[in-house]
This record gives C-alpha cells, structure tokens and sequence, in this order.
C-alpha cells in the first residue's frame, strides 16, 4: 500500500520538477510537497486504488499529514 | 447514457420558471442601475423552497437529502425565468458556500442554530476567503486566530464577499497555525454584532449589482469555541469541497440566461429588418446565433455530467473546471454576440440587453479565475 502511494505522489513530484523523493513521514500538504490540487488528486487515487470512499470531513492533518497517517487511515477503513 | 430528466426533475424545472416569470420580475432594472437588493424577493425564494434546496428537511430544507441534479436543474430553470441574475447568483453563493458546509461539516447544535434560519430566508450568510494579499492565492491569507480560552480572536480582513454588507452569519477561513501550511486554516462562524467584528459598505461593481458585495473587517474580534466549523485545520477541506459545489451550481443560472438570450435575440433578428430582409437573413447575424446555441449545447453536457458526477458522489476536478471556464466564457461571449446582434438596441440600457454582458463577466473572475481554472486543467494533464 505505501508503496504504492509513494510512486503516486512521486509522480505529482516529478511534475513539480524536484528530483528529491518522499519519506512516509513528509508532510505533504502543509510541506508544499503537494498543491491542493495534488492533495485532491492524490485522495482520489487513494479512492480508486484502495476501493474506500474519504468523506471531507476525513480530510484531517491526523488522516493525511503524510504517508504514514494515510495508511493507518487507510487500514482502518 | 441518459441525459434526460425525470419527470419529477422535469415538473420542478418548469415550477421553478414559473414562480420567477410570475413573482420575481419586478424593479430589477431599476435596482441593476441603483445597486439594490431585494430582500422580498430573498424571502419569497425561501418560501418557495429555493435557499431549501441546499439543506435537510430535518433543519427547515426541503429534501431528506440535498440533491445537486435536482438542485442544479432548479437552478438552471430559475436562471431562465428570473431576470435578475444577481438574485441567483446570491442564492447559489449561500446555498453551496455556507448552508452546505454547514450542513456537512456542522456539529448538531450549529445546524440547529444557523440553517433553519439560512433555509427560510431570514437570515443572510456570506462566505468569507478573499483578502487584499490573497486573491488567487488563497491560501497565502493573513487573517488569523488565536487560541484563547474559551474561542479565539480573530484579526484581518476580507474583500470582494457577495453579501458582505448584510450578512447575518459570516463563514469565515483564517489561519489558526500559520506553522502548518494548508492545513492551519480554519472556518468560524462569525454573527453579526460579535463585538470587534464590523462590515463595510456595498462596493458598486460593474454587474451582478443587485447583490451587495463589500469588505469584512475583524480587530481583536473574540469568537466562541462553539463556532468553529469542523475541527480545527479543517479549513482546507472545507473549501474544496463547498467550491465544487459552488462551481457546479452557480453556473446553472447563467445557462438558464444564456438560454432565453437566444430566444430573445433569435425574436429581434427576425422581426428587426434592414436592406429589405430580416436582418436575420444575413449570415454574419446567423453564424452567431449558431455560435449561441452551440455555446448552450456544450455547456450543458458539461453541467450535467458534473452535478451527475456529483450527486453519484464522484470527485469532478477536471469536469468542475472544464465547466467553470466553458460556462463563464461562454456567457461573456454569447452576451457580446447578443449585443452585436441588436445592435444600437443592444447597447441601449433600457433595452436590458447589455446587462448581461455586464453580469457575465463577475462569472470569469469568482470562484477560481479562468486563467486558475485552465491551470488546473493542464495540471491534471500532467503539465
Ligand atoms: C462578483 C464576485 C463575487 C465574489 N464573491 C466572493 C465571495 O463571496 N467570497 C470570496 O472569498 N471571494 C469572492 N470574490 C473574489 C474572487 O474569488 C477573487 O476576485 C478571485 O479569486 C481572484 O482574486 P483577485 O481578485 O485577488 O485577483 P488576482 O488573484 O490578483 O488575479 C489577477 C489576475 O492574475 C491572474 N493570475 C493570478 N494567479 C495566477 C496564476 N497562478 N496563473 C495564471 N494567472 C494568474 C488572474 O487570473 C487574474 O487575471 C468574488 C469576486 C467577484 C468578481
């Protein structure tokens, strides 16, 4: 699972022209790694990929802060 | 694929143009050149169960569950009765801006306190993000709040709010940890009378002027714990989400407008002649009112299949903008081709042709510029 969702994000990264790749403990949002649009797009994949639904409300720093949060949140799903 | 509606969506439709042919379409040129707004007409949309829409029955809406097809078809059939496009313009602002977060991020006693009011028309709520360093931008936004106990003390200002002069409740975003980024920002519900808190005056502005519009000012302002939206830091996911909402359904109104500005226009080419013939005989007039109608048809498909994506729960980034650029463009356009088409008639206020065009272009401008809405496009083509 994160692995896969660190070959996602590296992909936003790619196209934000850093060569630098993610930790699981990055603060994705808040660290400018992703845009908002990238943050969005990134929880639609994570819907798709992992068949769950992540309501707004969800969208918290505790659930996507970083890759690490993203697959706890994701396993209690 | 079918894109037809249902009966029922069909009825409501054609309810809805026929409440706002019978019961709004009165001083509207008047208050266009005066910027006034009405607040009966407000009211009367309430009672009729417009402001409704966005709100469960269970806190004075009109539906178990808000529905965006249904709404957006409202909306799309209230655009074409209602002349005032100000008037829709207003209403989706608070439907999809304030009533719907509230509804969706609201703890009980929140939704008890400001949507019954909200739904019935008695109160007014604005949505509160734009500030004079953050435009675009938004996120780069200086208001701030500080923890204290028992709320926080909000400091800054925003500008360019519809509504701002009137409002009842302020929906609020500042930042409460500048520390965390994106996810510092927090929503608060401001009222009116909140000591600290104070709203300028109507800006006038060149369309939309039906619909008061102004600057929010807030020194030291203290706001109670209880009106917090969402946890703190859930600014970000509010916004996201009530804006797509926004994108979707504050343009149903302009392609209602778009669609009796076609009927119009098609009236006066036929009736209006020159060199012996309808004026409508020459093609430079026809070719634009083909161009009217394709700019209809197309962005149609696109409201559509956002508030369908919508209402089946679906992420719609790259359909929302695709809509919001096509939509909003197409208005300014189609208005210009409806002036041209009148020609000296067109360019005449008191022919209420050019009021569109004046209206239209607020459209390119809120909620995510044109120029943000195709870079969103080519970043989610991997540019
Ligand atoms: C009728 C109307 C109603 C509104 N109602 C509200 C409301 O209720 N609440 C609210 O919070 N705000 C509201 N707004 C404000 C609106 O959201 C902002 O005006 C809009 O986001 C643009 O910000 P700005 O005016 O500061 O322009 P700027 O962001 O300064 O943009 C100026 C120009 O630069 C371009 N530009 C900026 N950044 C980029 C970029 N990255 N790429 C390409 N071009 C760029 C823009 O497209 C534009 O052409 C309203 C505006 C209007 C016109």
């Amino acid at each position: 699972m994160e692995e896969k969702i660190v070959a996602f994000v590296n992909d936003q990264i790619s196209s934000n022209q850093t060569d630098e790749k993610i930790e699981a403990q990055d603060d994705l949002l808040g660290g400018g790694i992703l845009d908002s649009l990238g943050m969005m797009r990134l929880i639609s994949f994570i819907e798709t990929e992992f068949g769950i639904k992540v309501p707004p409300e969800d969208m918290t720093i505790e659930n996507f802060i970083n890759i690490e949060t993203i697959t706890g949140y994701i396993s209690s799903k | 694929m079918n894109f037809s509606l249902t009966d029922e969506q069909q009825a409501y439709k054609e309810k809805v143009i026929e409440f706002a042919q019978n019961e709004l379409n009165t001083s509207y040129t008047e208050r266009d050149r005066d910027s006034v707004f009405s607040r009966e007409d407000w009211e009367k949309c309430a009672k009729f169960g417009l402001q409704g829409l966005a709100t469960p029955t269970a806190y004075g809406g009109s539906a178990d569950e808000v529905n965006i097809l249904t709404a957006t078809v409202a909306m799309e059939g209230f655009g074409y009765g209602c002349k005032d496009n100000g008037l829709a313009f207003g209403l989706n602002a608070q439907m999809w801006t304030v009533q719907f977060p509230i509804a969706q991020f609201g703890t009980e006693s929140q939704k008890k306190k400001f949507l019954p009011k909200l739904a019935a028309g008695t109160w007014i709520g604005c949505h509160a993000l734009t500030e004079p360093n953050a435009g675009s931008d938004v996120y780069s936004m200086e208001t701030t709040a500080t923890k204290v106990d028992g709320g926080y003390i909000l400091n800054g200002s925003k500008r360019y709010i519809t509504f701002a002069p009137i409002s009842d409740v302020v929906l609020v975003f500042v930042k409460t940890n500048p520390k965390l980024g994106k996810w510092g920002m927090s929503a608060f519900l401001v009222e009116k009378g909140m000591e600290g808190f104070t709203a300028g005056l109507n800006r006038p502005k060149m369309g939309l002027r039906t619909v008061p519009f102004g600057d929010l000012f807030f020194e030291d302002c203290f706001v109670p714990d209880e009106n917090l939206l969402g946890k703190e830091g859930a600014g970000w996911a509010i916004t996201n989400s009530s804006l797509e909402h926004d994108r979707c359904t504050i343009l149903a109104g302009q392609l209602g407008a778009m669609e009796y500005q076609l009927e119009e226009t098609i009236k006066f080419v036929k009736d209006r002649k020159q060199f012996g013939q309808a004026i409508s005989q020459f093609q430079s007039v026809s070719n634009r009112i083909a161009n009217m109608k394709l700019r209809i048809e197309t962005s149609r498909l696109l409201l559509y299949k956002v508030a369908w994506l919508k209402s089946q729960g679906a992420s719609t980034m790259m359909e929302s903008a695709l809509l919001k650029l096509h939509l909003s463009e197409s208005f300014v356009d189609s208005s210009l081709d409806a002036i041209r088409n009148h020609g000296g008639h067109g360019y005449l206020s008191e022919n209420e042709i050019e009021r569109n065009l004046r209206d239209a272009v607020g459209g390119v401008i809120y909620a995510g510029t044109s120029d943000i809405q195709r870079n969103i496009i080519s970043k989610l083509l991997g540019l």
